[in-house]
């Protein structure tokens, strides 16, 4: 009985270990929809989430696997009050096509990867943009969206130095995995 | 064969791709069932969401504190070296107000008596429930806050949420102890208001832009840029008056400039109003002069003013009416 108690306490802290990129995530991500108008109004907030799904996409997949993108889209569509699914489906968009072009992102931790998330960041805003256009049945203004991706490609040498450090105290396993 | 190959390439590596991941594949399907579900059916998740922002608002709460710090000191560091200046204005805005303290007192004491006189009932109560900003959760397509009050203070739809400046905007969604409010410059933003001075009703229209626009305006008005907008009892939500901002040119209708802007409130109030309806328990009598405290000469009782004559000329519609 002890035995099975210590096995289920092993295999609850690997969960949790296991989860802690996406639990930083979120952590993250009310910090960033904490009311201290970092931008005065003149730009809008990063998206740190897209941040962190491509970051984990790219540099180590097996730490934020597709359920887990799925809640944090699921927390993003509470936090934003947008329709439920809406912020999912553009989050396992952008994580997919991470995932479809890690090898296209040579020299994942310099220029490369910024590069990369450009790519990314700006394909996930059109994509909102088209996405919302239909799924709120109105003209929606694109500069909306092109400028969330414009702050949150700033932003992203700062947040992947973060997640680089969480990466290396998670595992010592080479990048490829 | 190397034509095929290279066509039929594209097509089998996104299959191939989607059966390497099957995760990936199925979370993304039940993504686009419940966007789907969740549009045809708007009611089905708004309970959930309610128990989600619950969740969240204690989180938010502990995060806020030190968030509005933060805020605050990145607002003094900002005017710590106009500080001279910001003197000399206030000194300047404070001799005119009080300047114009006395004027307005008499205002109201005219007010109070001609109402009395036309007898037009009294204005209901507001009655307000101050609350923090806990989330400011405003993204690209949507403008939302989150406050720290709910269905446990009597928050209830609807209801305006002003701040020290006017209107800020009217609460969507209500949970046990925290509320979401739908900002002005919200698309989804409809507002009944009058543009003061020339007494123009109007729906203030959020087009998730800081001016909102002024639309459904009498064809043919004409409004003066810089006329005060002010909300309106129409909607029997809003309290009359509440200051909202002032009306600027636009591209193809005019729009509004807010007093409020995004971001900046920490604290709010929330407003609760009902419209009087019940017109028929109003007397139908003149009130005398002495009742009404009205000195001077003894003159004949005081008739009711009769209502406004109205006419539609040129068979116009309603809205297009023009008070004679």
């Amino acid at each position: 009985m002890v035995e099975y108690l210590q096995l289920g306490y092993v295999w609850m802290a690997q969960q949790i270990w296991r989860a802690l990129p996406m639990l930083v995530t979120l952590v993250m991500m009310l910090v960033s929809i904490a009311p201290m108008n970092l931008m005065q109004g003149w730009l809008p907030a990063p998206d740190v989430a897209l941040i962190a799904v491509f970051f984990w996409a790219l540099h180590g997949p097996a730490f934020m696997p597709p359920w887990a993108v799925f809640l944090i889209g699921a927390v993003q569509d509470f936090s934003m009050d947008s329709p439920l699914g809406f912020w999912i489906i553009l989050y396992l968009f952008a994580y997919g096509f991470t995932l479809s072009q890690r090898i296209f992102f040579r020299g994942r931790t310099g220029v490369g990867a910024l590069f990369g998330f450009a790519i990314v960041s700006f394909l996930t805003a059109a994509l909102a943009w088209l996405f919302g256009t239909v799924v709120f049945e109105r003209w929606l203004h694109p500069m909306d969206a092109f400028a969330q991706a414009g702050v949150s490609v700033l932003f992203y040498p700062l947040l992947s130095r973060v997640f680089m450090f969480l990466r290396n105290a998670l595992t010592t396993a080479p990048e490829s995995l | 064969m190397a034509w095929n190959h290279r066509r039929r390439r594209p097509s089998s590596s996104t299959w191939a791709f989607f059966a390497h991941n099957p995760a990936l594949a199925l979370f993304s399907a039940i993504a686009f069932v419940i966007l789907v579900f969740g549009r045809m059916q708007p009611a089905l998740f708004e309970d959930v969401r309610g128990v989600v922002d619950d969740a969240g608002a204690w989180v938010m709460e502990i995060l806020s504190g030190p968030a509005g710090e933060f805020k605050r000191w990145g607002e003094g560091l900002g005017s710590f070296f106009s500080t001279y200046e910001e003197n000399q204005r206030l000194r300047q805005e404070n001799a005119k107000l009080r300047a114009s303290q006395s004027e307005l007192a008499e205002l109201q004491r005219k007010v109070q008596r001609f109402e009395l006189l036309l007898k037009i009932p009294a204005d209901a109560p507001v009655t307000a429930v101050a609350a923090r900003v806990i989330a400011d959760t405003s993204g690209p397509f949507v403008r939302t806050i989150l406050v720290n009050i709910g269905r446990a203070q009597d928050v209830e739809k609807g209801q305006a949420v002003v701040d020290d400046r006017g209107l800020l905007g009217r609460v969507i969604a209500t949970g046990y102890r925290s509320s979401r409010v739908l900002l002005l410059s919200d698309l989804n933003s409809r507002i009944p208001v009058i543009v003061e001075g020339e007494n123009l009703k109007a729906i203030l229209v959020g087009d998730n832009s800081d001016s909102p626009t002024l639309e459904y305006l009498p064809s043919g008005s004409r409004i003066r840029a810089g006329s005060r907008v002010v909300t309106t009892s129409d909607g029997a939500s809003f309290p009359p008056g509440v200051a909202i901002g002032v009306v600027v040119k636009g591209e193809n209708s005019p729009r509004v400039k807010l007093f409020t802007s995004e971001g900046r409130a920490d604290f709010v109030r929330v407003l609760s109003y009902q419209a009087p309806v019940d017109v028929d328990q109003v007397p139908n009598e003149a009130v005398p002069a002495d009742k009404l405290g009205v000195k001077g000469p003894a003159t004949a009782p005081l008739q009711a003013v009769p209502p406004p004559r109205v006419s539609a000329p040129g068979g116009r519609p309603p809205s297009m009416m023009r008070v004679q």
